[in-house]
């Protein structure tokens, strides 16, 4: 399948798919560029491919550097307090650093010649591991989202990982890093092409077109992240600070902030830089999302792999009519992971105008229709029954006075609206056939109110569709409707398996 | 199935529920009995060996939380139940929190029989399904070894005939 000789230039007379409608594959508009791309790194045997020489240096470099922190941390104050130590602790001390450099180093090369990747016409193939061998199979008709990225180090050497995500809970996905990057761009339009069920001649599949949407400006963008709540709780902690030091007169409380403050400026500036020139596409492989200043990121997200959105508004936008959308995608792992960039491939749009935040929730959500504007803009911002909503009972103010007239849910067609939300606007969009399951619950207070609340279960991610405080005989309706519909949904052709998305289209 | 039956949401009446097993009830008060047995004897103990006098009043205090564990888990395992219906599972539990899940079988992913020491010795086993959402807290315990077997089959079974992917 394939071979040490490099694939001829994907050309126009490829096939798209079988069908009519669909839009066809062209030779790529922004792929590869246009010279000739250096040869990949020859297959071992049987279509066995390493990953980029360079790998083991960007995975050492960022050892070292842990280190080095770690090193500066623990002596740095040392230094200040004692001044510099004797000729001999300094030697001592580099020659230790260099022993653990060099082992990082020689076990980052070991890791590398034991890593190796296979794509075939089912799975993509993962072999890693020195000691403890580990082989993973990445089946593609589970395959939930492919993402590119190019970390700042490997945008400089033309690097770039390639990241995976299945269907199989917690770090299930494949992670090949690093990868020369119109490698992984070959590589990811091959998966999609694969996954698709698309038939394409030569080695390499083409790439499939692109069509911007939009683009966040920067201006808006660095806007919103002022308006946001980092920055309210930023701006009253310098308040604080500022009239502790003046009250007290001691200039030692500002130390004991300083930690704080450095924290959200730093969780601001992530968010900033992973967020930076966010660009929404549509293409046939499903949304293109391209972020990042320093670290880049180009999601793919196939259609039918999303699960849940919620669009949603914190205060402050309120004057712009600004929205964001997130997004369940199975294998994303939303919030709480901790590793960097994380927790920003589940954001589908970072900021956009409420027109701009519907185009792509009607993108990401294609079972609604246009007929289902009126009720998604009575969901944005409506109040009690407007728009169709079945709104909480007047009861449920005990349980919360501000936002009762905002708990409400709607069924459409195929998907479910879930309200809420009086001072930061939340609206949840389920699809009725990405239902998994259902559930009803009930607390003392809720009970003595005659009120109940419903969930609906999604996959791992930021959206947890809920509404609270609905009249019992409006939940159980929903309760037994839901599951029914969910079922319907899935059983109407072509739902119920997205795998292989471009063929019959 | 569109009739709202009854006004309460958590015992409707189409459906037949089935309960769950005493015994899970035996295993949650001998579990209750020993901790509190142990929070007692070690109360008495320091009380009279050289603790202050208030230490026996813990003692007292532990034995209330028996008594009252005793009759909450009655009530908790009285209020768990599980009916199959044609196309999904139910789940309900809790007394003053209650909940009820709605599993259907094609988007169950795998199926966990689980048993505990204490709970082979007295013969019980629980059962908990999974979907692809973490937030699907569908667990039946204290089923007899026979039914959990028989849940475990039928709910594979029904799964791989309706599977709908994700």
């Amino acid at each position: 399948m394939t071979t040490p000789e490099r694939a001829p230039a994907p050309g126009p007379s490829v096939e798209p798919g079988s069908g009519e409608a669909g839009p066809p594959r062209e030779a790529p508009q922004s792929g590869p560029p246009a010279a000739l791309p250096a040869p990949r790194e020859p297959p071992t045997e049987d279509g066995w491919h390493r990953l980029h020489p360079l790998t083991p240096l960007v995975r050492g470099w960022k050892v070292v550097a842990a280190m080095l922190v770690v090193v500066g941390q623990q002596r740095g104050g040392e230094l200040v307090d004692a001044g510099l130590p004797s000729r001999q602790e300094a030697l001592f001390s580099l020659g230790l650093l260099f022993g653990v450099a060099v082992l990082a180093g020689v076990y980052a090369v070991l890791a590398w010649r034991r890593a190796r990747y296979r794509v075939d016409a089912e799975a993509l193939q993962l072999q890693t591991g020195v000691l403890f061998r580990q082989e993973r199979q990445a089946r593609l008709d589970r395959l939930q989202a492919v993402d590119v990225v190019r970390p700042l180090l490997g945008r400089f050497l033309g690097l770039a990982e390639l990241k995976l995500e299945v269907a199989g809970g917690r770090g299930s996905g494949v992670r090949l890093s690093l990868l020369r990057e119109h490698e992984a761009q070959e590589l990811r339009n091959t998966l999609l092409a694969r996954a698709a069920g698309v038939a394409y001649e030569g080695e390499l599949a083409p790439q499939a077109p692109e069509h911007e949407i939009l683009a966040v400006p920067v201006a808006r963008s660095v806007e919103s992240l002022l308006r946001s709540g980092t920055t309210l709780t930023l701006g009253g902690a310098l308040v604080a600070v500022v009239v502790a030091v003046v009250v007290t007169g001691q200039a030692a409380v500002l130390a004991a902030v300083i930690p704080i403050l450095l924290g959200l400026i730093s969780a601001t500036w992530h968010r900033f830089t992973t967020t930076f020139g966010f660009r929404v596409a549509t293409s046939p492989d499903g949304i293109r999302l391209h972020h990042g200043l320093l670290t880049t990121r180009s999601q793919t997200v196939p259609p039918g792999r999303v699960q849940a959105v919620r669009v949603s508004q914190p205060l402050l936008w309120r004057g712009r009519d600004w929205w964001q959308l997130q997004v369940n995608v199975a294998g994303y792992e939303g919030r709480g992971n901790g590793e960097e960039g994380q927790a920003d491939e589940n954001v589908l749009l970072t900021v956009g105008s409420r027109a701009e935040a519907l185009r792509v929730l009607h993108l990401a959500v294609p079972a609604l229709s246009p007929d289902d504007a009126g009720p998604v803009s009575a969901g944005l911002t409506g109040r009690g029954p407007e728009g169709g909503f079945v709104p909480a009972p007047r009861s449920s103010r005990w349980v919360d006075p501000v936002g009762w007239r905002r708990h409400g849910v709607q069924v459409l067609d195929h998907a479910l609206l879930l309200r809420r939300g009086a001072l930061g606007r939340q609206l949840d969009v389920v699809p009725h056939a990405r239902t998994q399951s259902l559930a009803l619950t009930q607390g003392p207070l809720q009970r003595r109110l005659s009120l109940v609340t419903f969930v609906v279960h999604s996959t791992r991610g930021p959206v947890t569709p809920t509404v609270e405080h609905l009249a019992p005989d409006v939940a159980r309706r929903l309760l037994d409707q839901q599951a029914a519909r969910a079922r319907t949904a899935r059983g109407a052709a072509g739902d119920a398996d997205h795998g292989r998305w471009m063929v019959g289209r | 199935m569109t009739r709202v039956a009854g006004t309460d949401p958590f015992q409707p009446d189409d459906v037949t529920w089935r309960p769950v097993s005493d015994r899970l009830a035996l295993a949650r008060r001998i579990i209750a009995a020993v901790l509190c047995g142990a929070v007692a004897v070690l109360c008495l103990v320091l009380g009279t060996l050289a603790g202050p006098a208030w230490l026996d009043l813990g003692a007292v205090a532990a034995l209330g939380v028996l008594v009252w564990v005793w009759w909450l888990t009655g009530r908790q395992v009285a209020a768990l139940g599980y009916a199959e219906r044609e196309d999904d599972l139910l789940v309900r539990k809790g007394v003053s929190f209650r909940s009820v899940v709605v599993v259907p079988y094609g988007r169950m992913q795998f199926v966990d029989v689980q048993a505990g020491p204490l709970a082979r010795r007295l013969g019980f086993a629980s059962v908990q399904l999974h979907t692809a959402s973490p937030g699907t807290d569908a667990s039946i315990p204290g089923l007899v070894p026979d039914e959990a077997a028989r849940l475990r089959d039928r709910l594979a079974r029904l799964g791989e005939a309706r599977l709908a992917g994700l």
